[in-house]
């Protein structure tokens, strides 16, 4: 058979939020007229999807409805800070600042509401669009309930800051609390090598990853998925060439990405652990996804041909190179042998 | 050359106009009607952002002089929404969150509908193969296969169109499938990023940048390029007026070279012109003298007494060291059943964001100088601007452009310092928009390694002691690179409970292009080895790599490598989770390949076999 099959794994942990330093974001939120929502956050949509999950996230605390959130986002005259796009930060660090924003904002209504239907604050309930108070008949839009408060002189507004309780490295021994959410990870990875080219075709990929709690389970998969395929463009064929310094790989016809004809079926498996320190229970998975599927690749090369590349990228030249190798070392033992 | 006139029908509509010669049709489509949904993503037809119809066919608009669609049917991405509604294969696009930055995502659409036009009933495999042409960097292509065949399937009739809707959210909304809010407007093309805004009065903006490695400036001169026809203003560090320096962790970057330039591609001066091929021009009519210095491009000679030096600061060119220790290596490898030693490395990684760089920037009316670009750290880059240009920090302001892609890429500041500048000096908006070869040359990359990992283990498995040194070429500058040795470090021995470690990671100075912040950063590098490392452990000791990785995991309340203390673990968690997705079959390494039998399970993909299709089809038709 010229072409084998494999199967490897490998395991990750990654720490969420920036290291060995504090790291802090915030965010202002208001119940705004006709029961829609505002945001203010110096969030970065990098495409991850941050803005729809801080738009759950306003609408689960608030009680309003995911699509009348509006965000505001990224301006330094404009919006508080939340810090960079980066670190697998944004849901932990901009969630957890939004959820409790969110929860003041709505703790501003529900004393108007509580007041003006003579109830405790706490039988006060919302969701979807409504504000309501348990075991009575008072259930009102939040649009109204929103008049009503500005009719009493509030506006339902909520400010907060979330930030981390970390510290540096000791410069001789390492010593320290870099971050305070850790998640942890596994994939396996399978691959068809060919035997005659040196070819890897990654087939398939199950990736388990902890994400403490998953807001929006396509937008995991999403990252666990573009994650997957980065690694794999390191682990087989992307490679930026420089020459004294010059690079001969400044264009796409050189510097060869994965596209939809290399890509394996990927799996994801969410786990669930939520993070205690943050409101939400939210962590991160942006990074952490990329971390095993390399090393997953080249075990699983290895389980199919029984050669091992410790040299990224495994092009079809290196893994033709290393079954020539051990062919060749295996016929001189069976030489030796026979003499 | 004379102007051309141009008549063409562009989504539904005559056109007549003059366009330049040297126009392409992409440049058409976006400069001269403002259609900017489909996008420039590398200038060479390799990437399919500009996919367009043109009669009919997709085309990559970039490639295609505007002469050659005389007369010709032309449909951009905006062709799609002509009704004001989404198509069906945008909608579907939505409903499976295929979408994340977007940038690639208009001439994604594109190819994808050209597909479904092709065969209206195409297998997921053919769908690959039609959207070959076409690169996406952020989802793993997983989720536009599942939009294209949903499309396909609501466009037959297997599907109702009911399943384009949204997901029912009555019961709360945290863990539920919604769909991504800004997805409508990146199927459709009307997000604008940075390269697609423009301003009254914008003038265009050319960087020029270093031919040499390592060179001293002996002299600029400017004179020709600022007297050019059109040209409003050229800078060099001479006109920063603050103290000049960027980087994440130490600013040891100019914003254009000062004194001297460090790598290939560093910028050195920049010009603001009427329009693009006038700031081209006068940016190569600017002569610069070198002194050629020597240069250094690998780590191990960078670090020998006598290399080149890079920055004064660091006569040994060391950019960062990180250690860590615990207990005492040498006495883990003495009480070891099995030592082993490997060493790893990893090459040098472009982001490849679809979006190359690009920004705008004005003085406003309260002369707040103000930066619009895709930027991943814009709470950074002011604090350090304001240093920069000697303004208090109320005076600048960064305003974030929807990002198409960053992945780490857009952490640093390579080219805001000298968009402000350039307004400051010509008092008028300016608009810088990258080559893809300029975004490669002249941006940060994942920091090449080589990793030495020696470790010890007793016959159950159990690690005694790992010790791992990693070197890595950090480039020219800074940037991340501190950062990235302090991940590395932290996280290298992995997620197992070893009595003794000690790790040691070495970011370097040399001059090649700068390596810098990259999605996993350091971790990736060093847990590839640890990882691999294991494996190779676990076939000379017959345990399955699951069980070596169970018997070190790291368990609730264990002490990391750096002496924190955690909470829950959830490794154990994760490793029984991806065995039983997968039907994991145990054994050692090196068990399974020759033997194996259970394959063509229905969640791994078959094998790209390219053109198979066709020729199953030129058989079948001989046949008959």
């Amino acid at each position: 058979m010229a072409r084998k099959r494999g199967r490897g794994m490998a395991a990750c942990w990654y720490g969420i939020a920036r290291t060995a330093v504090v790291d802090r974001a915030a965010a202002w939120a208001e119940i705004d007229d006709g029961g829609s929502a505002k945001i203010v956050t110096g969030v970065t949509e990098i495409g991850e999807g941050i803005l729809t999950v801080l738009a759950q996230i306003a609408a689960h605390e608030m009680g309003v409805k995911p699509e009348h959130v509006v965000i505001g986002d990224n301006d330094t005259a404009r919006a508080p800070e939340a810090s960079h796009a980066g670190a697998s930060r944004q849901t932990y660090m901009i969630g957890n600042a939004v959820a409790l924003a969110s929860r003041e904002a709505r703790k501003r209504l529900v004393d108007v509401m509580a007041e003006v239907w003579d109830v405790p604050p706490q039988q006060i309930g919302t969701g979807n669009g409504e504000i309501w108070a348990e075991n009575t008949n008072h259930r009102i839009s939040m649009g109204e309930a929103v008049s009503t408060a500005k009719n009493r002189g509030v506006v339902p507004v909520g400010s907060a800051t979330f930030g981390t309780d970390t510290t540096g490295l000791h410069p001789v021994d390492g010593a320290g609390r870099p971050w305070q959410a850790y998640v942890f990870g596994a994939q396996v990875a399978e691959v068809e090598v060919d035997t005659v080219t040196g070819e890897v075709q990654v087939l398939g990929i199950w990736a388990a990853h902890d994400v403490g709690r998953a807001v929006n389970p396509q937008g995991v998969e999403g990252q666990i998925e573009g994650a997957v395929v980065q690694a794999l463009g390191q682990a087989l064929m992307e490679d930026y060439k420089l020459d004294n310094g010059r690079t001969t790989t400044s264009g796409f016809a050189k510097y060869i990405l994965p596209t939809a004809l290399d890509v394996p079926r990927v799996n994801s498996i969410i786990v669930e652990d939520p993070d205690p320190l943050g409101p939400l229970g939210v962590k991160g998975v942006g990074e952490p996804a990329m971390v095993p599927t390399i090393p997953a690749i080249m075990n699983a090369i290895y389980d199919a041909v029984g050669v091992r590349i410790t040299s990224l990228p495994a092009t079809p030249e290196k893994v033709l190179m290393a079954i020539r190798e051990k062919e060749k070392q295996e016929r001189q033992i069976v030489a030796e042998a026979a003499e | 050359m004379p102007d051309l006139r141009i008549e063409a029908t562009v989504n539904g509509r005559t056109i007549k106009r003059s366009a330049k010669p040297h126009q392409r049709l992409l440049d058409f489509l976006r400069d001269d009607l403002n259609l900017t949904g489909n996008k420039e993503g590398c200038g060479a037809g390799e990437c399919g952002t500009c996919s367009v119809f043109v009669n009919g066919t997709l085309m990559k608009s970039c490639l295609l002089p505007v002469a050659k669609v005389q007369g010709a049917v032309i449909e951009s991405v905006e062709a799609l929404t002509a009704t004001g509604e989404l198509s069906v294969l945008q909608k579907a696009f939505h409903k499976a969150g295929a979408s994340q930055c977007g940038f690639c995502i208009p001439g994604m659409v594109m190819a994808a509908t050209a597909a479904l036009r092709a065969n209206p009933f195409a297998d997921r495999e053919e769908i690959k193969e039609r959207l070959g042409g076409n690169i996406c960097r952020c989802t793993g292509y997983q989720k536009i296969f599942d939009a294209v065949e949903l499309a396909r399937d609501v466009q037959n009739g297997r599907l109702p169109a009911s399943a384009l809707d949204e997901v029912d959210t009555e019961d709360g909304v945290i863990g539920k499938k919604v769909r991504r809010i800004d997805t409508p407007s990146k199927v459709s093309g009307r997000l604008k990023y940075a390269a697609d805004m423009t301003m009254p009065g914008m003038l265009h903006v050319q960087v020029l940048r270093s031919p040499h490695p390592h060179a001293r400036i002996v002299s600029i001169d400017t004179s020709a390029a600022a007297a050019m026809d059109g040209v409003e203003g050229v800078i060099t560090s001479d006109d920063v007026p603050g103290e000049d320096g960027f980087g994440v962790f130490v600013n040891d970057q100019p914003i254009m070279a000062r004194g001297k330039v460090r790598y290939v591609g560093e910028a050195i001066a920049a010009v603001a012109a009427v329009d693009p091929l006038t700031a081209k021009r006068a940016a190569a009519a600017i002569k610069i003298d070198y002194e050629l210095l020597p240069a250094v491009f690998d780590p191990f000679e960078a670090m020998r007494p006598g290399a080149p030096v890079l920055h004064d600061y660091a006569p040994d060119n060391i950019t960062k060291h990180i250690p860590i220790r615990v207990g005492d290596v040498e006495k883990g490898f003495a009480q070891s059943d099995l030592v082993v030693e490997e060493t790893y490395t990893t090459q040098p990684i472009e982001h490849a964001y679809l979006e190359p760089e690009a920004g705008l920037a004005y003085v406003d009316h309260d002369g707040v100088v103000t930066i619009v670009a895709p930027d991943q750290n814009i709470t950074h880059h002011r604090h350090m601007l304001a240093r920069i240009i000697a303004k208090p920090i109320s005076k600048v302001r960064l305003i974030m452009s929807p990002v198409g892609g960053g992945f780490g890429g857009k952490e640093d500041m390579i080219y805001q310092g000298m968009l402000a500048l350039l307004a400051m000096k010509t008092q008028r908006p300016v608009r810088l928009v990258f080559t893809r070869e300029e975004s490669i040359v002249s941006t940060a990359k994942r920091h090449p390694s080589r990793t030495t990992l020696r470790m010890g283990l007793v016959r159950d498995g159990r690690i005694l002691a790992s010790h791992m040194t990693m070197v890595c070429d950090g480039g020219a500058y800074g940037l991340s690179t501190e950062g990235v040795m302090r991940k590395g470090a932290i996280l290298g021995a992995g997620p197992y409970a070893i009595p003794n470690v000690r790790v040691d990671t070495y970011g370097i100075y040399t001059n090649n292009t700068p390596s810098g912040a990259f999605r996993s950063f350091g971790a990736l590098q060093t847990e590839f080895a640890t990882e691999s490392h294991l494996d190779i452990c676990a076939e000379r000791l017959g345990l399955d790599p699951f069980e070596i990785r169970r018997v070190n995991a790291m368990r609730d309340g264990a002490l990391t490598h750096t002496k924190q203390k955690l909470g829950s673990v959830s490794l154990l968690r994760t490793l029984d989770a991806a065995e039983q997705a997968s039907g994991w079959e145990r054994g050692a390494p090196n068990s399974r390949g020759a033997r194996r039998k259970d394959l063509n399970r229905d969640d791994i993909r078959p094998p790209c076999a390219l053109g198979a299709r066709f020729a199953g089809v030129s058989k079948q038709e001989a046949a008959e």
